[in-house]
């Protein structure tokens, strides 16, 4: 049975090879991995082994002549088949040993520092079992494919060339020659453990599929990597298997749940009621909005009722001299308790700009702490979603806060949500009547025009 | 507590628990020791257990054979470890053998403690370390105590135990600030992790911990990588784990010592490294330790002759840009 070798592909970029010399002659019997020509490729000189036992029955190249990748440049007999058949087995080019053509296409440089890219490379590479060597179709020796590829390892280590004693092991595990891709220049010499882990991720997973597997904390194990594994695999995996993207806590996320987690633990009770909304609606401005004069007439009613400027801290209640009032704030998935100090002190005019001046602060992120403490009170306005009513919760070191809902027929909905253990309900209440009158007092209205106290 | 308190109290709490406990040594009773470890225990327990011995070295350590083999628990000063060269036929010949000599029949529960290292200007006779031979006689426990909680937890076990043991300790360090946490015991025998890092493990013992520790922040922002530093405690027998757990986490190693380069406790370590975990090493190791001459007296070339901080930095991230990090 006759079985041609063809030129193989030495490396990546490899599209002829020059037949330097013949090892054999016609006639010659060869074993399986024996060496029967040397061939220069784009990057060096390699040897052309033989995966057949069998006899040279023809040489097809010149020494010297370059021949294209995948043409026939000898024929063996290998004696088993049938000896009459003319068209023999042919191999199917070979790539070089362990370079995908996938990796030429991928022309990135290799990275000299990975310093970027080392912790996705490190967190994946974990998970990271050795593929089976991707090989070429060979349709009619299933059975002997195995055993050749062994033979041949064991004629030529796989872990040559210049690099540490990891990335040795490494290599000689998931089976990468350092030496011909150092030779083809796609690993640096000498290679550390880095460099094989991230040349084997770029192997079999695409930049971006590396990226979106990093996203969702993928386990590249379960990718089958006969393939290169781009990031369209990525995707279908993750919809066919339902994944979820998992979103890390923020920093700001988290002082929001521990805010709210310690909330819940207040004992607290709540008072359902509205404010008249005729004069508020009159000295609206484009300036002086709703939160504005809202900000400033809480204020006052916590001047009239010390309970409201009160804190809890461990044995002792504290009364502030002065109505600071947190705000809530939202920008996007964040929510700030943004404190205005002193509103007794201020005017409107000046709590605008104050108004104006946190909002900067958010969308810059340049909050202070400074900006988020102090306060014994809070408001929290919906009222420009178009919300009727709802209830808030007390932000940290708070005792009450205020949830404003959206103006009806003349009403604003004020749901005051209360620590018991500082204010109760009576107290409570006599605060809401308070407020109710100042809503509808112009000369609350013209004094905060004017300014503060 | 101050690293020389903490020894004091080690010996004293023995003393106080077992009355076999002695010490002996030049200065070590009514002057209270030349680095004031003994101090005040002669006041306590008198003079038969705290005694003042000749200028002779090798009669002190052969004493102190004597009376281990005759029951007692003796812990014996060298005033500092150049001249235990005087006492050496005693620590290998006797020390170190006669359990085994004897099949075991006989024990000797003694404790020879070792100041040793490049202190202040005290010159090549004054000035060396000998943890190289010490720990290359089998039979010898070789401890080295690099801190304070360690000195004390450390020498307690030592006089408690059946074993002979050397106890080194650095001149430098007597008066190193430290806590002692009494409540936790201690394993003599495990090295200790000072701090965690994933890139580079930085071996090292005695003094040498400490110029480590001041040169890491520096090498870490040169290299931009985090650096694991461990002191190792005890250099025979070698908690050889620890070595290994961090090396196969960060595939470098750096041993730093005081010592002369050639010959090096250091170079052991390095060895046994390159033997048992050869695959795992990303770098070939480096070695930083003192250089191949006597320890001169000259300030300058005394401090010239060993590693220190900044030498430290400069080797390391020389080594780490030529070795891919």
């Amino acid at each position: 049975m006759a079985y041609e070798i063809v030129m193989p592909q030495l490396s990546a970029s490899m599209e002829e090879g020059k037949l330097i010399s013949w090892k054999v002659h016609p006639g010659d019997s060869v074993k399986t991995g024996d060496v029967i020509a040397e061939v220069e490729s784009d990057k060096a000189v390699m040897d052309v082994q033989s995966f057949k036992d069998g006899v040279v029955k023809e040489l097809k190249a010149e020494e010297g002549q370059s021949v294209p990748v995948g043409t026939v440049i000898a024929v063996l007999e290998t004696g088993n088949g049938k000896s009459g058949e003319e068209k023999g087995e042919k191999e199917e080019p070979k790539r070089a040993p362990n370079i995908p053509k996938s990796a030429s296409k991928e022309k990135e440089p290799v990275p000299k520092s990975a310093k970027s890219s080392k912790s996705v490379v490190d967190e994946l590479f974990s998970s990271a079992e050795p593929a089976k060597e991707p090989k070429a179709p060979q349709k009619h020796e299933p059975a002997e494919t195995a055993e050749v590829e062994e033979k041949r390892s064991s004629i030529r280590p796989v872990t040559s060339g210049e690099a540490s004693p990891k990335a040795r092991a490494l290599a000689a595990r998931y089976g990468v020659d350092i030496e011909a891709l150092q030779k083809a220049g796609e690993l640096p010499l000498p290679a550390h453990e880095e460099d094989i882990k991230e040349w084997y991720l770029r192997r079999y997973f695409t930049p971006k599929a590396l990226k979106l597997i990093k996203l969702y904390a993928l386990d590249i194990g379960v990718f089958d990597r006969s393939e290169k594994i781009g990031e369209e695999d990525v995707k279908e995996y993750v919809i066919k298997n339902h994944i979820p993207l998992p979103k890390p806590l923020s920093s700001m996320k988290k002082a929001i749940i521990s805010t709210v987690t310690e909330a819940s633990k207040k004992p607290v009770y709540h008072i359902f009621d509205s404010i008249d909304s005729a004069l508020l609606k009159r000295y609206e401005t484009k300036e002086l909005t709703y939160t504005v004069w809202l900000l400033k007439l809480f204020a006052e009613a916590m001047m009239e009722h010390e309970e409201f400027r009160t804190t809890l801290k461990e044995d002792s209640l504290f009364v502030w001299p002065d109505a600071s009032i947190s705000l809530a704030m939202a920008e996007g998935e964040d929510l700030y308790a943004m404190v205005f100090k002193d509103l007794n002190k201020k005017g409107v005019e000046e709590i605008s700009s104050m108004l104006e001046e946190m909002k900067k602060k958010i969308s810059s992120k340049r909050i202070e702490p400074d900006d988020m403490t102090g306060s014994t009170f809070g408001l929290s306005n919906l009222g420009m979603t178009g919300i009727e009513r709802f209830d808030a919760m007390i932000n940290r070191q708070d005792s009450a806060i205020a949830a404003v809902g959206s103006e009806i027929e003349g009403k604003i909905a004020v749901t005051l949500t209360v620590d018991h253990r500082v204010v109760n309900g009576y107290q409570a209440a006599l605060f809401m009547r308070t407020l109710k009158n100042i809503a509808v007092d112009e000369r609350f209205f013209e004094r905060a025009k004017k300014g503060g106290d | 507590m101050l690293y020389r308190e903490a020894l004091n109290r080690a010996i004293d709490e023995t003393m106080q628990m077992d009355p076999d406990v002695v010490v002996l040594g030049e200065d070590v009773g009514l002057y209270g020791g030349t680095y004031r470890v003994t101090e005040g225990l002669v006041a306590k327990y008198g003079e038969r257990r705290l005694i003042d011995t000749p200028i002779a070295e090798l009669s002190i350590v052969g004493n102190a054979v004597g009376m281990a083999m005759g029951g007692l628990r003796p812990v014996a000063e060298i005033m500092t470890a150049n001249f235990s060269l005087l006492a050496f036929d005693q620590i290998i010949n006797h020390m170190s053998k006669l359990h085994y000599m004897s099949a075991g029949k006989i024990t000797l529960p003694m404790v020879v403690r070792f100041p040793q290292g490049v202190s202040r200007q005290l010159a090549a006779q004054h000035s060396e370390s000998y943890e190289q031979m010490l720990c290359a006689v089998p039979g010898l426990t070789v401890l080295a105590a690099s801190d304070v909680n360690y000195a004390y937890h450390a020498l307690k076990k030592a006089i408690l135990m059946d074993d002979p043991v050397i106890f080194i300790e650095h001149e430098l360090l007597y008066n190193k600030k430290g806590e002692v946490d009494f409540d936790k015991q201690l394993d003599p025998f495990k090295a200790r992790v000072v701090k965690e890092g994933e890139d580079i493990t930085i071996i090292s013992y005695l003094k040498m911990v400490d110029e480590v520790m001041a040169s890491v922040q520096k090498i870490e922002e040169n290299l931009n990588k985090s650096c694991e530093v461990i002191d190792l405690c005890s250099l025979n027998p070698i908690d050889f784990e620890t070595i290994a757990k961090s090396i196969e986490k960060t595939g470098r190693v750096v041993m730093v010592e005081e010592d002369h380069r050639t010959g090096g406790y250091g170079s052991q370590v390095v060895s046994r490294i390159c033997e048992d975990l050869f695959f795992n090493l990303d770098a070939p190791p480096l070695r930083i330790a003192g250089e191949d001459v006597p320890i001169p007296y000259n300030r300058t070339l005394e401090q010239l002759s060993i590693p220190t901080p900044d030498k430290i930095v400069e080797q390391i991230t020389k080594w780490g840009r030529e070795n891919g990090l």
